[in-house]
Protein backbone atom coordinates (compact mmCIF):
# COMPACT_ATOMS: atom_id res chain seq x y z
CA UNK A 1 0.00 0.00 0.00
CA UNK A 2 1.38 3.46 -0.94
CA UNK A 3 2.07 6.12 1.70
CA UNK A 4 -0.61 8.47 0.35
CA UNK A 5 -3.27 5.76 0.51
CA UNK A 6 -2.47 5.24 4.19
CA UNK A 7 -2.74 8.98 4.95
CA UNK A 8 -5.93 9.80 3.04
CA UNK A 9 -8.39 8.00 5.37
CA UNK A 10 -6.75 9.57 8.42
CA UNK A 11 -7.08 13.02 6.93
CA UNK A 12 -10.71 12.33 6.11
CA UNK A 13 -11.32 11.05 9.64
CA UNK A 14 -9.78 14.16 11.25
CA UNK A 15 -11.76 16.43 8.93
CA UNK A 16 -14.94 14.55 9.77
CA UNK A 17 -14.34 14.84 13.51
CA UNK A 18 -13.60 18.58 13.20
CA UNK A 19 -16.71 19.17 11.12
CA UNK A 20 -18.93 17.23 13.51
CA UNK A 21 -17.47 19.06 16.52
CA UNK A 22 -18.04 22.38 14.78
CA UNK A 23 -21.64 21.54 14.01
CA UNK A 24 -22.23 20.42 17.61
CA UNK A 25 -20.89 23.75 18.88
CA UNK A 26 -23.20 25.62 16.54
CA UNK A 27 -26.20 23.59 17.64
CA UNK A 28 -25.64 23.89 21.39
CA UNK A 29 -24.49 27.52 21.37
CA UNK A 30 -26.83 29.89 23.24
CA UNK A 31 -29.26 31.65 20.95
CA UNK A 32 -29.52 35.43 20.89
CA UNK A 33 -31.33 36.70 23.96
CA UNK A 34 -34.91 37.82 23.38
CA UNK A 35 -34.30 40.70 25.74
CA UNK A 36 -31.21 41.88 23.94
CA UNK A 37 -31.27 45.62 24.47
CA UNK A 38 -28.81 46.47 21.74
CA UNK A 39 -29.88 48.59 18.80
CA UNK A 40 -28.19 50.34 15.88
CA UNK A 41 -29.95 53.50 17.06
CA UNK A 42 -28.09 53.71 20.37
CA UNK A 43 -25.81 56.73 20.41
CA UNK A 44 -27.48 58.15 17.32
CA UNK A 45 -30.01 60.97 17.03
CA UNK A 46 -33.52 59.73 17.77
CA UNK A 47 -35.79 59.17 14.78
CA UNK A 48 -38.27 61.91 14.00
CA UNK A 49 -41.50 61.39 15.90
CA UNK A 50 -44.33 63.71 14.96
CA UNK A 51 -47.77 62.54 15.98
CA UNK A 52 -50.74 63.35 18.17
CA UNK A 53 -51.84 62.20 21.59
CA UNK A 54 -55.17 60.49 22.14
CA UNK A 55 -56.34 63.89 23.39
CA UNK A 56 -55.45 65.25 19.93
CA UNK A 57 -52.52 67.34 21.19
CA UNK A 58 -49.61 67.54 18.77
CA UNK A 59 -46.34 65.89 19.76
CA UNK A 60 -42.93 66.39 18.20
CA UNK A 61 -40.02 64.57 19.83
CA UNK A 62 -37.57 67.16 18.48
CA UNK A 63 -39.42 69.79 20.51
CA UNK A 64 -38.74 67.89 23.72
CA UNK A 65 -34.98 68.40 23.50
CA UNK A 66 -33.83 69.74 26.81
CA UNK A 67 -35.74 67.02 28.64
CA UNK A 68 -34.98 63.36 29.21
CA UNK A 69 -37.70 61.53 27.32
CA UNK A 70 -38.89 58.00 28.04
CA UNK A 71 -40.95 56.27 25.35
CA UNK A 72 -42.83 53.15 26.40
CA UNK A 73 -44.31 51.09 23.56
CA UNK A 74 -47.55 49.60 24.80
CA UNK A 75 -50.54 47.49 23.86
CA UNK A 76 -53.44 47.10 26.27
CA UNK A 77 -53.83 43.37 25.49
CA UNK A 78 -50.14 42.55 25.95
CA UNK A 79 -49.58 40.70 29.21
CA UNK A 80 -46.03 41.95 29.95
CA UNK A 81 -47.20 45.51 29.18
CA UNK A 82 -49.90 45.19 31.80
CA UNK A 83 -47.52 43.51 34.20
CA UNK A 84 -45.02 46.37 34.05
CA UNK A 85 -47.64 49.08 34.49
CA UNK A 86 -47.07 49.43 38.27
CA UNK A 87 -43.38 50.08 37.51
CA UNK A 88 -44.32 52.88 35.14
CA UNK A 89 -46.69 54.39 37.70
CA UNK A 90 -43.93 54.33 40.31
CA UNK A 91 -41.48 55.81 37.82
CA UNK A 92 -43.87 58.63 36.91
CA UNK A 93 -44.44 59.42 40.59
CA UNK A 94 -40.72 59.50 41.28
CA UNK A 95 -40.08 61.74 38.28
CA UNK A 96 -42.76 64.18 39.39
CA UNK A 97 -40.72 64.74 42.56
CA UNK A 98 -37.36 64.83 40.78
CA UNK A 99 -35.30 67.97 40.27
CA UNK A 100 -34.56 66.81 36.73
CA UNK A 101 -37.81 65.10 35.76
CA UNK A 102 -37.94 62.89 32.70
CA UNK A 103 -41.00 63.04 30.46
CA UNK A 104 -42.80 59.72 30.08
CA UNK A 105 -44.86 58.92 27.00
CA UNK A 106 -46.78 55.81 26.03
CA UNK A 107 -46.57 54.93 22.35
CA UNK A 108 -49.67 52.98 21.37
CA UNK A 109 -48.71 49.88 19.42
CA UNK A 110 -51.38 48.24 17.25
CA UNK A 111 -54.19 49.20 19.59
CA UNK A 112 -57.17 51.55 19.61
CA UNK A 113 -57.42 54.88 21.41
CA UNK A 114 -60.50 53.64 23.23
CA UNK A 115 -58.88 50.49 24.58
CA UNK A 116 -55.81 52.39 25.76
CA UNK A 117 -57.89 55.11 27.36
CA UNK A 118 -60.06 52.55 29.14
CA UNK A 119 -56.96 50.74 30.43
CA UNK A 120 -55.38 53.91 31.80
CA UNK A 121 -58.67 55.10 33.29
CA UNK A 122 -58.87 51.85 35.20
CA UNK A 123 -55.21 51.41 36.17
CA UNK A 124 -53.96 54.99 36.39
CA UNK A 125 -51.26 56.87 34.54
CA UNK A 126 -51.83 60.44 33.42
CA UNK A 127 -48.86 60.83 31.10
CA UNK A 128 -49.53 61.45 27.38
CA UNK A 129 -50.38 58.52 25.09
CA UNK A 130 -49.08 58.89 21.55
CA UNK A 131 -50.82 57.50 18.50
CA UNK A 132 -48.67 55.43 16.15
CA UNK A 133 -50.81 54.98 13.06
CA UNK A 134 -49.45 52.27 10.77
CA UNK A 135 -46.65 51.58 13.25
CA UNK A 136 -44.42 54.31 11.84
CA UNK A 137 -42.86 55.12 15.20
CA UNK A 138 -42.39 51.43 16.05
CA UNK A 139 -40.60 50.81 12.76
CA UNK A 140 -38.50 53.95 13.16
CA UNK A 141 -37.26 52.59 16.50
CA UNK A 142 -37.09 48.98 15.34
CA UNK A 143 -39.71 47.81 17.81
CA UNK A 144 -41.06 44.41 16.82
CA UNK A 145 -42.59 43.28 20.11
CA UNK A 146 -44.02 45.23 23.02
CA UNK A 147 -43.31 46.25 25.65
CA UNK A 148 -40.18 48.19 24.87
CA UNK A 149 -38.89 51.25 26.64
CA UNK A 150 -36.48 53.78 25.18
CA UNK A 151 -34.65 56.71 26.73
CA UNK A 152 -33.72 59.77 24.68
CA UNK A 153 -31.37 62.30 26.27
CA UNK A 154 -31.86 66.10 26.31
CA UNK A 155 -29.62 66.44 23.25
CA UNK A 156 -31.89 64.15 21.27
CA UNK A 157 -29.64 61.08 21.28
CA UNK A 158 -31.02 57.60 21.87
CA UNK A 159 -29.35 56.38 25.04
CA UNK A 160 -31.09 53.19 26.14
CA UNK A 161 -33.40 50.47 24.92
CA UNK A 162 -35.07 48.07 27.31
CA UNK A 163 -36.73 45.19 25.48
CA UNK A 164 -39.38 43.32 27.41
CA UNK A 165 -41.02 43.86 30.77
CA UNK A 166 -39.54 46.40 33.16
CA UNK A 167 -38.39 44.97 36.43
CA UNK A 168 -38.75 46.82 39.72
CA UNK A 169 -36.67 49.98 39.81
CA UNK A 170 -34.89 49.21 36.54
CA UNK A 171 -36.02 52.32 34.72
CA UNK A 172 -35.18 54.66 37.62
CA UNK A 173 -31.73 53.08 37.98
CA UNK A 174 -30.92 53.25 34.30
CA UNK A 175 -32.11 56.83 33.97
CA UNK A 176 -30.18 57.93 37.05
CA UNK A 177 -27.08 56.25 35.65
CA UNK A 178 -27.45 57.99 32.30
CA UNK A 179 -28.12 61.35 33.94
CA UNK A 180 -25.02 60.84 36.05
CA UNK A 181 -22.93 60.25 32.94
CA UNK A 182 -24.15 63.43 31.26
CA UNK B 1 -16.33 11.02 -30.84
CA UNK B 2 -12.88 12.39 -31.59
CA UNK B 3 -10.89 14.42 -29.11
CA UNK B 4 -11.21 17.63 -31.16
CA UNK B 5 -14.98 17.20 -31.49
CA UNK B 6 -15.28 16.87 -27.72
CA UNK B 7 -13.29 20.06 -27.27
CA UNK B 8 -15.59 21.92 -29.67
CA UNK B 9 -18.61 20.68 -27.72
CA UNK B 10 -17.11 21.94 -24.46
CA UNK B 11 -16.41 25.35 -26.00
CA UNK B 12 -19.97 25.58 -27.38
CA UNK B 13 -21.40 24.64 -23.98
CA UNK B 14 -19.28 27.27 -22.26
CA UNK B 15 -20.33 29.98 -24.74
CA UNK B 16 -24.02 29.11 -24.32
CA UNK B 17 -23.67 29.24 -20.54
CA UNK B 18 -21.99 32.65 -20.65
CA UNK B 19 -24.63 34.04 -23.02
CA UNK B 20 -27.44 32.86 -20.73
CA UNK B 21 -25.72 34.38 -17.70
CA UNK B 22 -25.16 37.73 -19.42
CA UNK B 23 -28.71 37.93 -20.77
CA UNK B 24 -30.21 36.82 -17.48
CA UNK B 25 -28.27 39.35 -15.44
CA UNK B 26 -28.80 42.35 -17.71
CA UNK B 27 -32.35 42.04 -19.03
CA UNK B 28 -34.99 44.35 -17.63
CA UNK B 29 -38.66 43.64 -17.25
CA UNK B 30 -39.86 47.16 -17.99
CA UNK B 31 -41.00 49.91 -15.62
CA UNK B 32 -42.27 48.83 -12.21
CA UNK B 33 -45.35 50.09 -10.43
CA UNK B 34 -45.22 51.23 -6.80
CA UNK B 35 -46.88 47.97 -5.79
CA UNK B 36 -44.16 46.03 -7.67
CA UNK B 37 -41.54 47.88 -5.66
CA UNK B 38 -43.36 47.30 -2.36
CA UNK B 39 -43.69 43.59 -3.14
CA UNK B 40 -40.08 43.26 -4.22
CA UNK B 41 -38.77 44.97 -1.08
CA UNK B 42 -41.16 43.02 1.17
CA UNK B 43 -39.88 39.74 -0.26
CA UNK B 44 -36.30 40.68 0.63
CA UNK B 45 -37.05 41.36 4.32
CA UNK B 46 -37.86 38.91 7.09
CA UNK B 47 -40.72 39.47 9.49
CA UNK B 48 -39.00 40.58 12.74
CA UNK B 49 -41.28 38.50 14.97
CA UNK B 50 -41.80 35.35 12.89
CA UNK B 51 -39.67 32.37 11.99
CA UNK B 52 -38.84 32.01 8.32
CA UNK B 53 -41.51 34.32 6.93
CA UNK B 54 -40.95 37.33 4.77
CA UNK B 55 -42.66 40.65 5.29
CA UNK B 56 -44.46 39.88 2.04
CA UNK B 57 -46.28 36.81 3.35
CA UNK B 58 -46.51 37.53 7.07
CA UNK B 59 -49.62 39.01 8.63
CA UNK B 60 -48.01 39.64 12.03
CA UNK B 61 -48.53 43.20 13.34
CA UNK B 62 -44.81 43.98 13.15
CA UNK B 63 -44.71 42.82 9.53
CA UNK B 64 -47.78 44.92 8.74
CA UNK B 65 -46.06 47.96 10.25
CA UNK B 66 -42.90 47.40 8.24
CA UNK B 67 -44.93 46.87 5.07
CA UNK B 68 -46.82 50.12 5.73
CA UNK B 69 -43.51 51.93 6.21
CA UNK B 70 -42.18 50.48 2.95
CA UNK B 71 -45.35 51.64 1.19
CA UNK B 72 -44.98 55.10 2.71
CA UNK B 73 -41.37 55.42 1.64
CA UNK B 74 -42.06 54.06 -1.86
CA UNK B 75 -44.91 56.53 -2.35
CA UNK B 76 -42.75 59.42 -1.16
CA UNK B 77 -40.21 58.43 -3.86
CA UNK B 78 -37.28 59.70 -1.83
CA UNK B 79 -35.40 56.43 -1.40
CA UNK B 80 -34.34 53.61 -3.70
CA UNK B 81 -35.24 50.01 -2.90
CA UNK B 82 -31.80 49.40 -1.43
CA UNK B 83 -32.03 52.56 0.68
CA UNK B 84 -35.41 51.50 2.07
CA UNK B 85 -33.99 48.09 2.94
CA UNK B 86 -31.01 49.80 4.60
CA UNK B 87 -33.45 51.97 6.62
CA UNK B 88 -35.25 48.88 7.93
CA UNK B 89 -31.94 47.11 8.59
CA UNK B 90 -30.65 50.13 10.52
CA UNK B 91 -33.59 49.76 12.89
CA UNK B 92 -34.11 46.03 13.23
CA UNK B 93 -30.56 44.78 12.59
CA UNK B 94 -29.15 42.59 9.84
CA UNK B 95 -31.27 39.60 10.84
CA UNK B 96 -34.15 41.04 8.82
CA UNK B 97 -32.21 40.63 5.59
CA UNK B 98 -33.45 37.57 3.71
CA UNK B 99 -30.99 38.18 0.90
CA UNK B 100 -27.49 38.74 2.29
CA UNK B 101 -25.57 41.73 1.06
CA UNK B 102 -22.93 41.20 -1.62
CA UNK B 103 -20.31 43.25 0.21
CA UNK B 104 -18.43 42.92 3.47
CA UNK B 105 -18.51 39.63 5.38
CA UNK B 106 -21.84 38.71 3.81
CA UNK B 107 -20.13 38.43 0.42
CA UNK B 108 -18.63 35.19 1.71
CA UNK B 109 -22.02 33.54 1.50
CA UNK B 110 -22.06 34.18 -2.24
CA UNK B 111 -18.43 33.38 -2.91
CA UNK B 112 -17.92 30.37 -0.68
CA UNK B 113 -20.39 27.94 -2.27
CA UNK B 114 -18.92 28.58 -5.70
CA UNK B 115 -15.38 28.22 -4.37
CA UNK B 116 -16.26 25.07 -2.46
CA UNK B 117 -18.01 23.63 -5.50
CA UNK B 118 -14.99 24.21 -7.71
CA UNK B 119 -12.61 22.85 -5.09
CA UNK B 120 -14.86 19.85 -4.43
CA UNK B 121 -15.15 18.91 -8.10
CA UNK B 122 -11.42 19.41 -8.59
CA UNK B 123 -10.63 17.35 -5.49
CA UNK B 124 -12.94 14.50 -6.46
CA UNK B 125 -11.60 14.53 -10.01
CA UNK B 126 -8.07 14.35 -8.67
CA UNK B 127 -8.97 11.45 -6.39
CA UNK B 128 -10.76 9.49 -9.07
CA UNK B 129 -7.83 9.90 -11.46
CA UNK B 130 -5.45 8.75 -8.79
CA UNK B 131 -7.60 5.78 -7.84
CA UNK B 132 -7.87 4.73 -11.47
CA UNK B 133 -4.10 4.86 -11.84
CA UNK B 134 -3.61 2.91 -8.66
CA UNK B 135 -6.14 0.31 -9.73
CA UNK B 136 -4.24 -0.18 -12.97
CA UNK B 137 -0.84 -0.44 -11.30
CA UNK B 138 -1.81 -2.49 -8.24
CA UNK B 139 -4.16 -5.31 -7.56
CA UNK B 140 -6.15 -4.08 -4.61
CA UNK B 141 -8.86 -6.23 -3.18
CA UNK B 142 -11.25 -3.54 -1.82
CA UNK B 143 -10.58 0.20 -2.27
CA UNK B 144 -14.28 1.12 -1.95
CA UNK B 145 -14.23 1.53 1.83
CA UNK B 146 -11.48 4.14 1.72
CA UNK B 147 -13.26 5.96 -1.09
CA UNK B 148 -16.44 6.13 0.93
CA UNK B 149 -14.58 7.47 3.95
CA UNK B 150 -12.77 10.15 1.93
CA UNK B 151 -15.88 11.26 0.04
CA UNK B 152 -17.95 11.30 3.22
CA UNK B 153 -15.29 13.41 4.91
CA UNK B 154 -15.32 15.93 2.07
CA UNK B 155 -19.10 16.13 2.05
CA UNK B 156 -19.33 16.62 5.83
CA UNK B 157 -16.65 19.33 5.81
CA UNK B 158 -18.43 21.12 2.97
CA UNK B 159 -21.79 20.89 4.74
CA UNK B 160 -20.28 22.04 8.03
CA UNK B 161 -18.60 25.08 6.49
CA UNK B 162 -21.73 25.91 4.51
CA UNK B 163 -23.87 25.70 7.62
CA UNK B 164 -21.47 27.94 9.52
CA UNK B 165 -21.53 30.58 6.80
CA UNK B 166 -25.31 30.40 6.45
CA UNK B 167 -25.73 30.85 10.19
CA UNK B 168 -23.22 33.63 10.65
CA UNK B 169 -23.36 35.79 7.53
CA UNK B 170 -26.32 38.13 7.32
CA UNK B 171 -27.25 37.62 10.97
CA UNK B 172 -25.03 40.04 12.78
CA UNK B 173 -26.46 41.25 16.02
CA UNK B 174 -28.12 44.65 16.15
CA UNK B 175 -25.48 47.26 16.79
CA UNK B 176 -22.95 45.57 14.56
CA UNK B 177 -24.48 46.93 11.39
CA UNK B 178 -21.90 48.05 8.87
CA UNK B 179 -24.30 49.70 6.48
CA UNK B 180 -24.79 53.39 6.07
CA UNK B 181 -25.81 54.53 9.53
CA UNK B 182 -28.71 56.84 10.19
CA UNK B 183 -29.42 59.02 7.19
CA UNK B 184 -30.45 62.24 8.71
CA UNK B 185 -27.71 64.80 8.56
CA UNK B 186 -29.88 67.60 9.92
CA UNK B 187 -30.86 65.62 13.00
CA UNK B 188 -27.26 64.60 13.50
CA UNK B 189 -25.96 68.18 13.19
CA UNK B 190 -28.63 69.46 15.57
CA UNK B 191 -27.81 66.86 18.18
CA UNK B 192 -24.07 67.54 17.87
CA UNK B 193 -24.70 71.27 18.16
CA UNK B 194 -26.78 70.82 21.30
CA UNK B 195 -24.02 68.88 22.96
CA UNK B 196 -21.71 71.85 22.43
CA UNK B 197 -24.14 74.59 23.50
CA UNK B 198 -22.29 75.30 26.73
CA UNK B 199 -18.86 73.73 26.23
CA UNK B 200 -18.07 75.25 22.84
CA UNK B 201 -20.76 77.77 21.82
CA UNK B 202 -18.75 79.06 18.84
CA UNK B 203 -18.60 75.59 17.32
CA UNK B 204 -22.24 75.06 18.20
CA UNK B 205 -23.19 78.26 16.34
CA UNK B 206 -21.23 76.96 13.36
CA UNK B 207 -23.15 73.68 13.38
CA UNK B 208 -26.51 75.45 13.66
CA UNK B 209 -25.47 77.61 10.73
CA UNK B 210 -24.77 74.46 8.71
CA UNK B 211 -28.28 73.25 9.51
CA UNK B 212 -29.71 76.58 8.37
CA UNK B 213 -27.82 76.29 5.11
CA UNK B 214 -29.60 72.98 4.54
CA UNK B 215 -32.92 74.21 5.87
CA UNK B 216 -33.24 77.98 6.43
CA UNK B 217 -36.55 77.49 8.28
CA UNK B 218 -35.28 75.04 10.86
CA UNK B 219 -36.79 76.46 14.01
CA UNK B 220 -34.52 74.70 16.45
CA UNK B 221 -31.36 75.90 14.69
CA UNK B 222 -32.71 79.44 14.41
CA UNK B 223 -33.67 79.55 18.08
CA UNK B 224 -30.52 78.11 19.55
CA UNK B 225 -28.13 79.95 17.25
CA UNK B 226 -29.86 83.20 18.14
CA UNK B 227 -29.64 82.49 21.84
CA UNK B 228 -25.97 81.51 21.64
CA UNK B 229 -25.13 84.63 19.62
CA UNK B 230 -26.48 86.72 22.50
CA UNK B 231 -24.65 84.62 25.08
CA UNK B 232 -21.22 84.75 23.46
CA UNK B 233 -21.50 88.53 22.99
CA UNK B 234 -21.85 89.13 26.73
CA UNK B 235 -18.18 89.96 27.14
CA UNK B 236 -17.86 91.88 23.89
CA UNK B 237 -17.65 95.63 23.41
CA UNK B 238 -20.93 97.54 23.63
CA UNK B 239 -21.36 98.08 19.91
CA UNK B 240 -20.73 94.41 19.18
CA UNK B 241 -23.06 93.42 21.99
CA UNK B 242 -25.83 95.66 20.64
CA UNK B 243 -25.48 94.18 17.19
CA UNK B 244 -25.44 90.64 18.59
CA UNK B 245 -28.59 91.24 20.66
CA UNK B 246 -30.40 92.75 17.69
CA UNK B 247 -29.39 89.78 15.54
CA UNK B 248 -30.45 87.39 18.28
CA UNK B 249 -33.89 88.97 18.73
CA UNK B 250 -34.41 89.04 14.99
CA UNK B 251 -33.59 85.31 14.72
CA UNK B 252 -35.85 84.42 17.63
CA UNK B 253 -38.70 86.45 16.16
CA UNK B 254 -38.29 84.61 12.88
CA UNK B 255 -38.39 81.27 14.70
CA UNK B 256 -41.59 82.31 16.48
CA UNK B 257 -43.17 83.34 13.19
CA UNK B 258 -42.34 79.95 11.66
CA UNK B 259 -43.61 77.95 14.63
CA UNK B 260 -45.53 80.04 17.17
CA UNK B 261 -45.96 76.97 19.43
CA UNK B 262 -42.24 76.29 19.84
CA UNK B 263 -41.79 77.07 23.53
CA UNK B 264 -37.98 77.38 23.45
CA UNK B 265 -38.06 80.36 21.08
CA UNK B 266 -40.43 82.28 23.38
CA UNK B 267 -38.37 81.34 26.43
CA UNK B 268 -35.10 82.58 24.96
CA UNK B 269 -36.84 85.66 23.61
CA UNK B 270 -37.84 86.46 27.20
CA UNK B 271 -34.35 85.77 28.55
CA UNK B 272 -32.57 87.82 25.87
CA UNK B 273 -35.01 90.71 26.23
CA UNK B 274 -34.53 90.84 29.99
CA UNK B 275 -30.83 90.06 30.33
CA UNK B 276 -29.44 91.83 27.29
CA UNK B 277 -32.04 94.37 26.16
CA UNK B 278 -33.37 95.54 29.53
CA UNK B 279 -36.98 95.03 28.42
CA UNK B 280 -38.72 93.52 31.47
CA UNK B 281 -42.25 93.87 30.14
CA UNK B 282 -41.36 92.31 26.79
CA UNK B 283 -39.54 89.58 28.67
CA UNK B 284 -42.55 88.78 30.84
CA UNK B 285 -44.88 88.56 27.84
CA UNK B 286 -42.50 86.16 26.14
CA UNK B 287 -42.02 84.06 29.26
CA UNK B 288 -45.79 83.76 29.69
CA UNK B 289 -46.12 82.34 26.19
CA UNK B 290 -43.11 80.13 26.83
CA UNK B 291 -44.66 78.55 29.91
CA UNK B 292 -48.02 78.14 28.20
CA UNK B 293 -46.34 75.98 25.58
CA UNK B 294 -44.79 73.49 28.02
CA UNK B 295 -41.03 74.01 27.60
CA UNK B 296 -38.67 71.06 28.15
CA UNK B 297 -37.10 70.67 31.59
CA UNK B 298 -33.78 72.34 30.81
CA UNK B 299 -35.37 75.46 29.33
CA UNK B 300 -38.03 75.54 32.04
CA UNK B 301 -35.16 75.65 34.54
CA UNK B 302 -33.71 78.74 32.84
CA UNK B 303 -37.12 80.42 32.92
CA UNK B 304 -37.69 79.58 36.59
CA UNK B 305 -34.39 81.17 37.48
CA UNK B 306 -35.23 84.47 35.79
CA UNK B 307 -38.96 84.75 36.45
CA UNK B 308 -38.65 86.27 39.94
CA UNK B 309 -36.15 88.86 38.70
CA UNK B 310 -38.47 89.90 35.88
CA UNK B 311 -41.40 90.27 38.28
CA UNK B 312 -39.24 92.27 40.68
CA UNK B 313 -38.12 94.57 37.87
CA UNK B 314 -41.77 95.24 37.07
CA UNK B 315 -42.40 96.03 40.72
CA UNK B 316 -44.53 92.96 41.46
Amino acid sequence: MSESRKVAPKVALVATILAVAFIVVLVIASPESQTDADSPLLGNPAPAVVTTTIEDETFDLARRKGSWVVLNFFNSTCVPCRAEHPELLAFADAQAKSAQPAELYTVINDDSDGAVKAYFDEHGGSWPKLRDDNGTIAVAFGVARVPETWIVDPNGFVRLRIAGKLTEGLLDEQLAMLQGQS
Amino acid sequence: MTKSARRILWVVAAVVAVVFLVVGSTRTSGPRTQQDRIDAISKRLACPTCQGESIYVSRAPAAESVRAEIARQVSSAQRTDDEIIAYIEDRFGSSVLLVPRSDGLDAVIWILPVTLGILGVAGLGFLFVRWRREQVSTDTSSPSRRRVVVVAGLVIVAVGVGWFVANSAGQRLPGQSSSGGIEDSTASLLSQARQLNFSDPQQSIELYSQVLELNPDNVEALTYRSWLVALVAREAADDVKLLAVATSLEGLQRAIEIDPRYADAHCFMGIVKFRFAGDAQGARDALDVCEANDPPAEVAGFVDSIRAEVDAALGE
